[in-house]
This record gives C-alpha cells, structure tokens and sequence, in this order.
C-alpha cells in the first residue's frame, strides 16, 4: 500500500503551485475579480500549455492519461490558490462527458477543451443539490429527427464563460446528456458570480430544438455517477487545500499577533482551536488520499466519495471558521484571503449534496 | 497510490481467522461480548493472554528477539481486524504496551530477562503507579516518596488510579528521590516485584460503572530493593516520558468501532420510536450515525496512513492526534449506544455483567453494557494525558 503521491505528481503539483503563486498570488486574483474576470487567459493558457486541461482524458481521446491521483494533486494547489477557472466544470464534468460520448465530434471538442480555446460547462442538478439523476425534470422530447428541450439548472459552474454546455435531461424513460451550443435559440443564461469567485450562470431551457448529433450519451446515469464521484473529489482535493492553507495562515498569525503583551497563540483557548484545525486537517487530508486511491484502484463505492464528502464539508467549515475566528476584525475583512478560503469551502461543500446529505446516505440503511 | 496487498495476506488472515474462531474458551468470548472498558474482565482475559503466549501471539508488536511475532506492520493490521470482528477481549496493555518495551530500551539486561518472559507468558500482571491524588496532569509535582536505606528504597505516599491494582503482583511505579533543583529532576522510575509487601495497602474505587476497576494504593515505609530502579536515580522522568509515547501510540481502534456501529445499527433497526417506525429510519438518527461511519472512516484511512509509513503518520503530533481523535469517537459511539438503549440501559445489571453470571440480562446484549461503555469511556479523554494535554501538545507543533 503507498498513500504518497509519486514524484512525478509532486513536480506537476508544484508547478502550477508555483506559477499560482507567483503569477497569480491573492492580489492578482483579487484585481482580476475586480476587473469582472473569472477567467483569465493567461491562466488558462498556462493551465493549457501544461496538458492540464487535457489532464485526466484518456491518451485514445486525446488527453494525458492523468489519473484522479494526478487531478487531486493539481486541485488541492487550486484550491489553495482560489482558482477562480472553470476546471472543474471544463476538465472535470464536460470533459468526462465528451470522452463517455467518444465521438468524432467529442474529440475535436476535447482537442480545443485541451488547446485552451473552448470552455464548456456542466448542466446537470437543478434545484436539488446531491438529488440521483433519477429526479432530473429537464425534459428532451424527439421530434422528428431532432430533440427538444425544456427546464431549468439553478447553478451551472462556468456558464458565464462557457461556449457550449452539457446538459442531462430526462429522454422517454433514460437520462441523456446533450451538447448545448450557448446562442442556440431557447437558451437563456442568468449569469453570476458565486460567493468564492466563480463564474457561473442559471441556465434555462425554452423549447431549445437541437439536432440529434448533439445526443452525447443516451443512458447517461451511470456515466453521470462516474462524473459526480470525480467531481466529489476533485471538490475534496480543492477543500483540503483550501484547509491546509488555512491552518498554516492562522498558526502563524497566532505567533505574531500580539494581545496582552503576548502572542495570542499563547492563551489555550487559541491553541486547543489550533489543535482542533490541525485533528480536521489530518482526519480529511488521510480520507482524501485512501479514498483517492480507492477510486484509482477502482473500488471507491457510494458510501467512500459520501464520507470524502461529509468529512471535507464539515470538516472543512470548521477549521474555515476556526480561522476566521482567530483572526479577529481582520479575518472578516475582504483584503484577506481567509475569508475567501472559507467562501471556497462554503461553495464546495454546497455543490453535489452538503455534508449533512452525505451524512444521512451514510447512516441509511438501504445506502451502504 | 496503490492499495496494493501482500497476496500471502489473505492467507494470513485465514490462519489467523481459523485460531480466532476456535481457540478461545466461552468465557473468554462472554467476557469480550461483556467489556465495557479497555479494561476486559481480568481473569479471562488473562486465560485469553495465556493461550495467546503459549500459540506465540500474545505480543505481535513485539521484536521477534523477544516473544514477538515477526509479523509485518500489514500483517498486525489483519489480525487486529480479525481480532475485533470476534469481540474477543482485548489484552490488557500495561505489560505488553507499556512496561515490556520500556525494559527492552531501558531496561538492563537483569531486569529484561527478568521480567519480558512473565509479562509475555501472561503470567504477571503489572499496575501503574504515576497519578497521584495532588499530581494528575501536573504529573512530575508528584510527592510519594522513596529513600534510599542500605540496598533498599523505603517508599511512603500514594498512588491512585493504578489499574486493577487489586489483582496485580507487579507495579511499576514513580517516586520522589529528592526535592533539589526543577520537580522532573527529582522523580526515580521503579519496579515493585510483588505487591504483598509490608505497609503496602490497595483500595480498590468503585467507578461510575459501579464496578472496582481503578485502586489507590498506599505506603507506609515499604521497603523495596534498588535493583528495581529502571535508569539512574533522579533519571525517572526521561524514563516515563519515553513509556508516554508507547501508551499514546494506541494502534489500531477502527476495526472495533466498526463492529460497535454494527451492533448499533443491529439494535437501531429493531427499536421502535415515538413516532412509529423504527429508529433506523428514523432521519435525525441516520445522520448521527453517519457522522460516526464517517468519523470512524477517516480514523481507519489514518490508520492505513500510519502502517504504510506516509510522512503525515510521522509528524510529532501523531500519537496526540490520534489519541484525541481515538478517545472522542469512542465517547460519540457510547452515547449512539446508549440512545438506541434507550430506557433499557437504567437497570444496574452489574450482576448480569459478570461473567459467568447465572443472572440473564433483562434486554438485549446491547441494552446491558450501553450505560456501562458510555460511563467507562467517560475516562477515555481524561487517562494517558489528558485530551486539553494532548491539545497542548498539537498546538505547539502548529503555532510558530
């Protein structure tokens, strides 16, 4: 059993660390926010140049043959960087997708995905965060040789940048997966930010008429439970990061910061708090790798991505809050990054069912 | 990453399964069904010890040089599982996990071949005399005391909290040898041979569970021979804190918590609610007990962390981490344990505990030991270091 990343993992991680830090640091991704982008070109196009955005894609599609070790390695740097790109909805969700539908015109999708110049995102839950793909009430009714679609997706990652969105909707009796161009007559985007700074849309479907070569996958729910089980953890990856940093920030803020006359790290309640983030960190940095190895292995069922889940949402928060706590005044100001490392983690543990849904599925008797 | 095994493990654990499931006497079994404490009911765990020695695993962690198996750290992993899965009672941990591997790194070769062949054999049973009643987690302000008179100690104090003391022929002990310079440079690390010793007196104390599992221990001019001092007089508490870290490092806790949850989910489906149905179904309850699957998930992925050497499983506060981790799961399962009880956990069935007993117990086997584990466990946080120590102790490796 080896739960350690390899070297070559560790040189692609701390590359991007290094490019994120240096070229990209808080500041940078603060003035970028500022300016009304979420995508920055340079970013992406480094994320590009260094295969990244082909990354997990098999090499027969085109991609790298990156594993999900390989992904969590790059996200947990994400999230410690705030990364505010649509990765997870390009790479991650779409990318999965168009892969599961391998056809010629996926490829090429995948090609321009991987080369930077098209961004595409994921319109799959609706209003239900974590709800089996079984509740889907986004319709595509055939219509002679074409398909057509109505609903609504609440939150759709990366819709504010996206040229093209994969869409899953309820086909007779079956879940299917579309390719949605974003200026086809019936699509409507609302779009927004999220509260840790990504870009993202609610996305409506209006009597949207698509061809049938945009069909992607016509029984999608098992492909679409391989893609969130991914996504769950390329979300833990980005969380554990995000806590990681945390921890660190505010132990050295508690050694310097000065109250009474001494460090504030030095009264037992801020060191027991410090004690306590760094027991989280530890409890999900080891579930995040067992369970990344797990899914490598091919052997991480609903109950591991539901614990990763529940374990880096929860946990999560905690030493999220903890932080700001500690921090004082300043930790509820917008100048410093804690408060968006814990906006990330809100985010994170919002998408794909909370921490409390996983939580009941684990303690289900009918779920493990 | 891989998860990778051994394939020879598999076969491993059907040896080990195969002697697990018959080697074992009923009341062996009855005593690890009726263990509410990491304390099993003392003489069938100690027959339990004994066949364990006379098979050669009594001591897997152990080097071969002395007793132990030679097992791999995986290998130790497996049979831990398969241990816990039988609910057998676990061996108590004084000799093998304390005094045993502090002889074998500080002891003198006397004292080793002394003593590690009884501690292995299950033949002695050894009591720790650190706390006193003014010297808890300020353990080195302790005060009882030994001077030296010809070739022997003459100890007069206290000790309390020294476990089964009352069943014990062997102590090991600290004392105070002088009173000069900085408290933890006067304390002297001692071993007592035989506790039938002149002006020695053993109060056993009745715990919450009602049951004498912690003694106080007195002396009144008990003399003891200076060939029981383990390291240099004045040297004990470079002794004891080397023995800290093997008490804190606890192994392997996930196995049998996981077949606690079992049982709790067992009874949790029979067990009917206020508002029909049963507690199963019930959603507040399925999401406290996915808190424990969860909490229980993350402390086994450390454990798998810690026996495939990754460097988180080597950091300082390690052994803290783990034993707050450890210690506060266990107390959350014994209070699920003592809600799925219900009202069926209020009878004092002390009786109907012991082993052996003629008593039948009034409800489920669950029902009889919830209260009991909830009560014991009470101490989990608060032995060893207490968790604010612990606390403490991580603190100082973030804070900097």
């Amino acid at each position: 059993m080896d739960l350690t990343f390899s070297d070559e993992q560790r040189l692609l991680a701390d590359g991007v660390g290094r490019f994120l830090d240096t070229q990209r640091d808080f500041q940078a991704r603060q003035a970028q926010l500022a300016a009304g982008t979420t995508l920055s070109p340079k970013v992406w196009q480094h994320l590009a140049d260094q295969g990244l955005l082909a990354l997990p894609r098999a090499e027969s599609a085109g991609g790298m043959g990156g594993t999900i070790a390989d992904v969590v390695a790059v996200a947990m740097r994400f999230g410690a960087s705030l990364l505010t790109e649509p990765y997870l909805a390009t790479v991650i969700l779409s990318g999965a997708a168009l892969e599961a539908a391998g056809t010629d015109e996926a490829h090429a999708l995948l090609a321009d995905i991987a080369s930077g110049t098209a961004v595409v995102s994921f319109a799959h839950e609706e209003d239900v965060s974590g709800a089996p793909a079984s509740q889907i009430g986004t319709t595509a009714v055939a219509d002679g040789d074409a398909y057509v679609l109505n609903g609504t997706k609440a939150l759709v990652l990366g819709a504010a940048e996206a040229h093209q969105i994969v869409v899953s909707a309820r086909c007779d009796s079956d879940i299917a997966l579309f390719l949605v161009d974003v200026t086809a007559n019936g699509v409507g985007i609302d779009a927004f930010r999220t509260i840790d700074g990504r870009g993202a849309g609610r996305v409506h479907l209006d009597d949207v008429r698509l061809p049938a070569r945009t069909l992607l996958v016509p029984h999608a729910e098992g492909v679409l439970d391989e893609i969130v089980a991914d996504a769950v953890i390329y979300l833990a990856a980005e969380t554990v990061g995000a806590m990681d940093t945390l921890l660190r920030m505010t132990g050295s803020y508690a050694m310097t910061r000065q109250q009474f006359g001494v460090p504030i790290g030095s009264f037992q309640t801020i060191a027991h708090r410090l004690a306590d983030m760094k027991i989280a960190v530890t409890k999900a940095q080891a579930s995040l790798l067992y369970v990344t190895a797990l899914r490598e292995a091919g052997r991480a069922g609903p109950a591991d991505i539901s614990l990763l889940k529940a374990q880096t949402g929860r946990l999560g928060r905690s030493v999220a809050e903890s932080a700001v706590q500690t921090h004082g005044g300043v930790g509820m100001t917008d100048e410093l990054a804690v408060g968006h490392l814990l906006k990330r983690i809100l985010a994170n543990d919002a998408l794909f069912g909370d921490a409390e849904l996983h939580l009941r599925l684990l303690g289900a008797p009918s779920r493990v | 990453m891989n998860l990778d095994q051994d394939p020879a493990l598999e076969a491993f654990r059907t040896e080990v399964a195969e002697f697990l499931d018959t080697a074992p006497t009923d009341a062996i079994r009855e005593a690890g069904r009726k263990t509410t404490s990491v304390f099993a009911p003392f003489d069938e765990v100690m027959a339990w010890h004994r066949i364990l020695a006379k098979k050669g695993w009594a001591a897997p962690g152990w080097p071969v040089e002395y007793g132990g198996t030679g097992w791999s750290v995986e290998q130790r992993y497996v049979y831990a599982e398969e241990y816990s899965k039988r609910d057998l009672p676990p061996l108590l941990p004084n000799g093998l996990q304390m005094i045993g591997p502090l002889l074998m790194h500080l002891g003198t070769d006397e004292q080793k071949a002394r003593h590690l062949p009884g501690i292995l054999a299950g033949d002695d049973y050894w009591t720790q005399g650190y706390s006193e009643p003014n010297s808890g987690s300020d353990l080195a302000s302790l005060a009882c005391s030994a001077v030296a008179d010809g070739d022997d100690y003459v100890i007069n104090g206290s000790k309390i909290w020294t476990t089964y003391a009352h069943h014990a022929n062997r102590m090991f002990m600290l004392v105070r040898t002088s009173t000069e310079g900085k408290k933890q440079a006067g304390i002297t690390f001692l071993l007592l041979e035989r506790l039938d010793l002149p002006g020695l007196e053993i109060r056993p104390i009745i715990g919450l569970d009602g049951v004498p599992e912690q003694c106080e221990v007195f002396f009144r001019d008990v003399r003891v021979p200076q060939s029981g001092r383990v390291g240099a007089e004045n040297d004990g508490w470079a002794v004891a804190k080397a023995l800290l870290v093997h008490e804190r490092s606890g192994g392997v806790a996930s196995p049998s918590l996981r077949r606690k949850v079992e049982a709790i989910r067992e009874a949790a489906g029979r067990q009917r609610t206020a508002f029909g149905g049963v507690l199963a179904d019930d959603p507040v309850f399925q999401r406290d007990l996915g808190l424990i699957e969860a909490e229980i998930g993350s402390i086994e992925h450390i454990e798998k962390l810690a026996i495939s050497r990754h460097p988180i499983a080597a950091d300082v506060a390690f052994p803290s981490m783990t034993k707050v981790m450890g210690t506060e799961l266990t107390q959350a399962l014994s209070v699920l344990m003592t809600r799925v009880a219900g009202q069926r956990g209020l009878p004092v069935q002390t009786a109907a505990l012991e082993v052996g007993s003629a008593v039948p117990p009034l409800d489920d086997d669950l029902s009889l030991v919830a209260m009991p584990y909830y009560l014991n466990s009470r101490a989990t946080t608060i032995y060893a270091g207490t968790n604010e120590i612990q606390r403490d102790l991580i603190a100082r490796t973030i804070a900097r």
